[in-house]
């Protein structure tokens, strides 16, 4: 996807902002696309990664036609690195509810977002029920992609280790993240930008997402009606399953809802863009009102008028049967 | 698609062909994987005897003569949900269907076994050695 005739340059720009984040200053970079008056569209990415993860989307035309899509690296990830004034390298970085949340707010405020829309995913989805609960006035919509109240067992030892090859260790302990019926380039590319992260750093998100997030007995704290929430998990996440999406919304009850995203991944905006896109097209219509009708309980690529690569497999296959 | 059943002698001899003419397993370091795992579908074992990258042998029901680092259990119908071409979610990848047992505490998933400091050093051609299980049964494809 996204083969352009050489020559090409992308709409997509890329800034830095100076952030306050609980009275430290941070450099955080960020690429967006889109018109300045468009809809904020804020995009946090996954534990141990960096803003790339929305690539393909920041080259959708038909969304950043309407919405300013903006997808920054958190610190410590990608191109904002370690806050200068601190000896971080004394202490482990470690990841918590607080500092994430207050860091998306700050994010939003040093960028003078009106009624922006967040959406993240894996970590970044988990985090949506502390904005909801939390921030609810600061943003226009949430939408939590493979999200849940819980996600233990990922706070692994062995992803920050010296008897390993991190890189490779903490891309690929995520490559059955993904469905097998995403492109196989699209799920390469995204083990790549996997193993581009920090030592310590994917682990050290981890700490948030499998260890300080627990709103398994919070989710009636929550007031989904000042804010809407949207959870949205795909069928291939054995993390945070479509039902553990039902559930969260379940528990949060009005102005929450969940749908479930069929032959895809956790790392749904990456690893299958194509497909994403369409699904994601059905979310933003439906929080700005321009959709017709509920969205349904799951969304199939037959939804959306996408056909999966599994035909790619076949054609393999009957070449290889042919040559014999 | 191989028209061996899962696990047969022809089977594994096709497997053994997949693997030692597999790009992907000679480069970044991974012809140095020799670390012999084994693979349990109900009661029947095989080792497979890795040699720089190679599957050198499998061995039928290995025994005190043979050594392994680690291996993969699971009940022959999750097996053949791993191969398809297209497998269901959490039987579609080693770390996915331990984790549903072992976290979840879920059955009718595959389970890692052995020494984990030696699967995390060996985790990925491992799992490419298993996603290869895939390609055998179904004669390549991308899946």
């Amino acid at each position: 996807m996204n083969e352009r005739e050489p020559g090409t340059v992308e709409e997509i720009t890329g800034k830095y902002v100076h952030v306050d984040v609980n009275g430290t200053t941070q450099r955080v970079y960020f690429e967006e696309a889109g018109p300045e008056d468009g809809i904020p569209l804020l995009c946090q990415h996954t534990a141990g990664c960096n803003n790339q993860e929305w690539r393909h989307l920041l080259a959708d035309e038909e969304i950043t036609d309407e919405y300013r899509v903006i997808a920054y690296d958190l610190p410590f990830h990608g191109k904002s690195v370690p806050p200068t004034g601190q000896e971080w390298w004394e202490e482990d970085y470690t990841l918590t509810a607080d500092r994430f949340a207050a860091t998306i707010v700050a994010i939003a405020d040093a960028l003078e977002l009106e009624d922006p829309i967040y959406m993240g995913s894996s970590m970044g989805g988990n985090i949506t029920l502390e904005l909801a609960d939390w921030h609810p006035d600061r943003f226009r919509a949430l939408i939590g992609l493979e999200c849940g109240a819980y996600s233990p067992g990922f706070y692994i030892d062995w992803l920050d280790d010296p008897h390993v090859n991190t890189t490779e260790v903490n891309a690929y302990s995520c490559w059955g993240l993904m469905a097998k019926q995403s492109p196989e380039q699209t799920r390469r590319e995204t083990m790549y930008l996997y193993e581009q992260g920090a030592t310590g750093v994917f682990k050290g998100d981890l700490y948030y997402y499998s260890v300080d997030h627990d709103y398994r007995e919070k989710l009636g704290d929550i007031d989904a009606t000042e804010c809407p929430l949207y959870v949205v998990n795909g069928e291939y996440d054995y993390l945070t399953t479509p039902e553990d999406g039902k559930e969260v919304a379940e528990g949060v009850g009005d102005g929450c809802v969940s749908v479930e995203i069929a032959d895809i991944g956790h790392f749904p905006m990456s690893e299958n863009p194509v497909l994403f896109n369409a699904y994601l097209k059905e979310i933003l219509a439906d929080i700005t009102g321009e959709r017709s009708g509920r969205l349904p309980e799951v969304l199939t690529p037959d939804d959306v008028g996408v056909e999966l690569n599994r035909t790619e497999a076949r054609a393999v296959r009957r070449e290889a049967e042919e040559a014999e | 698609m191989t028209e061996a059943e899962l696990a047969s002698h022809e089977w594994w001899e096709q497997y053994k062909e997949t693997v030692n003419s597999d790009p992907e397993m000679q480069v970044r370091g991974h012809d140095r994987f020799n670390e012999n795992f084994y693979v349990q579908l109900d009661d029947e074992r095989f080792l497979v005897a890795m040699d720089d990258g190679k599957v050198s042998e499998v061995i039928p029901n290995p025994g005190l003569n043979q050594e392994w680092s680690f291996g993969v259990e699971g009940g022959r119908g999750a097996w053949e949900e791993f191969v398809q071409e297209v497998p269901p979610a959490f039987n579609h990848e080693i770390i996915a269907s331990n984790y549903r047992t072992q976290v979840k505490g879920e059955s009718g998933h595959l389970q890692l076994t052995g020494n984990n400091r030696q699967i995390f050093q060996n985790l990925r051609p491992f799992q490419r050695a298993l996603d290869l299980m895939r390609h055998t049964h179904n004669n390549g494809g991308n899946l």
